[in-house]
């Protein structure tokens, strides 16, 4: 499993090779592309709501600051509690000591990619409490100590057997001998084991997919009611978020929470929506509610070329129709966020040196960008990150060496016009049935594809003798 | 201390700040509120049955029950409007739900637009029973389906703002995490039954 963000070349090659992958990712890209298309054609004029969408996560990105206060005083007023973070081990730290404050064992967590990106379960085993992920498919890479690899189906990557396999192993209580044969009956195993967890449960952390200013209200969306689960039965509840994931209010967020599940699975909303506005009162008896706020590199976006990408609402979209993402999935980006997320965000949040491989990664097919909901220009940030790299030294020399080389030639006509004849005569005597096979130096490049061959003369020849 | 050193750092950057939203505007369900949204909600694996008023409750929860080959043993919600729902032949607790238990729960709305149920938690309507039981049989009144989410945050307002949860639900619980192939009951229940009363 790659963990490393440098090792993305190698990880990629790696993946193209894997068996169990190929089909995997064939039957996501059909499945989520097809569902989408779906949602969109069902809605009737999706592209005024995605527009509303946009324009409500640009106000939001450009007033982070009051929406953050006004956000706070709100939680306050309800009874909760807000906690904000700079960097993730202050987040880490944070959770830690609302954990011991509250006495807590064992934490069941609803799906959160804000904990991966923070590190947060290591780091709560090193310290003594076992965290429990819910979410039926981030419980699974949890017990095979596996990131998730993709957004919303962190183990699609697996098969069924799999899945039965790290049962048997890790479900002692049960029997050695009985069936895993069917999903249904796999489902029903992780329900019955998460379930005394959840009663168990001193605490539990959700993340949240919108907070709104105005009510000082939470928001997660599920398919499987464990994030309700997660809020509502331990005696403390955490909201562990992005700074940038707030909205002015519920307004706001019912325009995003029809464009999330559309984009995502297609649905015209998820099973379960929850809008969790303080500790939980009544007969579930709750008696804490805490939101920490992460910026963690988020903020230091704002104002560059990249501050779009801030609106993200997480829907996967642009993972699920990247060719990229399709080749390879998601492991091999060894960051928390993959396919054109990450090469937009990972870049900014981590590190041009670390990530700039996920930015180069992109044919530009632009399909991320179209299928975006809040309309964010991906391959433009992307460009942007790699106009970083190139200024900051940091491209490969392989590449560099080569664009200067094409640059200086560009740069001075005539050696162009004679380096091109002569290149395309050349590509011409070396091809066979139309087609260069193989160059010096290019193994790599021709182990995959031909080159077609050139008709002869130059298009600046062609157009002496046309014009 | 770092909410001050997150917030100056946004304010550090010179953004060229959006202007205010307009508001959206989504399309309007057509026709009978409560027919659209029963239409909806049987489309995603949902039995939902149209019924005279309370006195038909007891008849389709027993056929209910027998549907499922579940035990005549039923919890019901503290709420007032379920207060006088009298279940002969079945065993009545008030406790909350364990994973394999049938309960009734009472929705404060409907919206026909997504097919969902809108559960105001409060005394008599604990969030938890919408995940913690195999079977859930909800009754909402026909005059409170509405047409978009914005409607219940609406009304809600005007009953002193949203309470301390707020859950939308749209089907029984289901997971696409093993083989991105859809099965139902994975934490919350296997099933959910809707029982629509005309008055």
């Amino acid at each position: 499993m790659n963990q490393d963000p440098r090792q993305f070349p190698k990880a990629a090659r790696e993946a193209l090779n894997d068996p169990l992958l190929r089909p995997a990712l064939n039957r996501m890209k059909m499945n989520f592309a097809a569902r989408r298309a779906y949602g969109v054609q069902a809605y009737g004029d999706f592209e005024t709501l995605r527009q509303a969408g946009r324009d409500i996560r640009e106000y939001a990105v450009t007033h982070l600051d009051t929406l953050l206060e006004t956000f706070e005083a709100s939680v306050l007023a309800k009874g909760g509690k807000v906690h904000w973070a700079s960097d993730a081990e202050e987040a880490r730290q944070t959770i830690l000591s609302i954990l011991r404050e509250a006495g807590a064992k064992t934490v069941t967590k609803g799906k959160s990619m804000v904990t991966e990106e923070i590190a947060l379960n290591p780091f709560l085993e090193a310290n003594g409490i076992v965290p429990v992920e819910t979410d039926l498919g981030e419980y699974i890479v949890q017990l095979r100590h596996e990131p998730p690899s993709h957004l919303i189906a962190p183990a699609f990557h697996l098969t069924k057997e799999q899945v039965a396999e790290t049962f048997r192993e890790v479900h002692t209580e049960f029997d050695p001998n009985r069936s895993l044969v069917e999903r249904n009956t796999l489902v029903q195993e992780a329900r019955a084991v998460l379930r005394a967890k959840f009663e168990a449960a001193d605490a539990g952390i959700t993340g949240g997919n919108f907070i709104t200013a105005a009510e000082g209200a939470a928001i997660i969306v599920t398919n499987e009611g464990n994030g309700d689960l997660t809020r509502l039965l331990p005696k403390t509840h955490i909201v562990v978020t992005g700074i940038e994931k707030i909205v002015r209010d519920m307004n706001d967020a019912a325009v995003l929470l029809r464009l999330l599940p559309r984009s995502a699975t297609g649905q015209a909303i998820s099973t379960y929506v929850s809008i969790m506005a303080g500790p939980v009162g009544e007969r579930d008896e709750q008696r804490s509610f805490h939101v920490v706020l992460v910026d963690n590199g988020r903020s230091k976006l704002l104002g560059t070329e990249a501050q779009d990408v801030l609106r993200c609402i997480r829907c996967s979209a642009c993972i699920n129709h990247c060719p990229v993402y399709g080749a390879i999935g998601g492991h091999a980006y060894g960051a928390t966020y993959m396919g054109p997320l990450g090469a937009a965000l990972n870049p900014g949040m981590i590190g041009v040196a670390e990530t700039g491989h996920h930015a180069n990664a992109s044919t530009f097919c632009g399909r991320c960008a179209e299928v975006c909901p809040v309309m964010i220009p991906l391959p433009k940030i992307m460009r942007y990150w790699r106009a970083v790299e190139h200024a900051e030294g940091l491209a490969p020399k392989s590449i560099t060496f080569g664009l200067s080389l094409w640059a200086f030639a560009a740069k001075h006509p005539l050696l162009y016009r004679f380096g091109a004849s002569l290149l395309a005569r050349l590509l011409k005597l070396m091809s066979r049935g139309g087609a260069v096979h193989s160059l010096p130096l290019m193994k790599g490049w021709f182990a995959v594809r031909d080159f077609p061959a050139p008709q002869g003369k130059t298009f600046h020849e062609q157009w002496q003798t046309h014009r | 201390m770092s909410r001050e050193h997150i917030l100056s750092a946004i304010r550090a950057r010179k953004l060229i700040e959006a202007p205010t939203p307009g508001a959206y505007t989504a399309p309007k369900t057509e026709g009978d509120l409560a027919e659209a949204f029963a239409k909806k909600l049987s489309a995603q694996q949902t039995d939902v049955r149209m019924l005279d008023s309370m006195r038909d409750v007891p008849d389709a929860i027993a056929d209910i029950l027998r549907g499922r080959n579940m035990a005549a043993e039923i919890r019901i919600a503290p709420d007032s409007e379920l207060a006088g729902l009298d279940l002969p032949n079945v065993e009545v607790r008030r406790e909350p739900p364990g994973q394999f238990d049938a309960a009734v729960t009472f929705a404060s709305f409907a919206i026909a637009e997504t097919g969902t149920l809108a559960y105001a938690s409060g005394k008599g309507s604990p969030a938890s029973w919408h995940f913690r039981p195999l079977l859930e049989i909800a009754i909402v009144r026909a005059g409170t389906v509405v047409g978009e989410l914005e409607d219940v945050l609406a009304a809600l307002k005007s009953r002193g703002g949203i309470p301390s949860t707020l859950n939308l639900v749209s089907g029984p619980s289901r997971t696409g995490d093993i083989e991105q192939t859809m099965e139902l009951g994975a934490h919350g229940p296997k099933s959910l039954a809707v029982l629509v009363l005309k008055s």
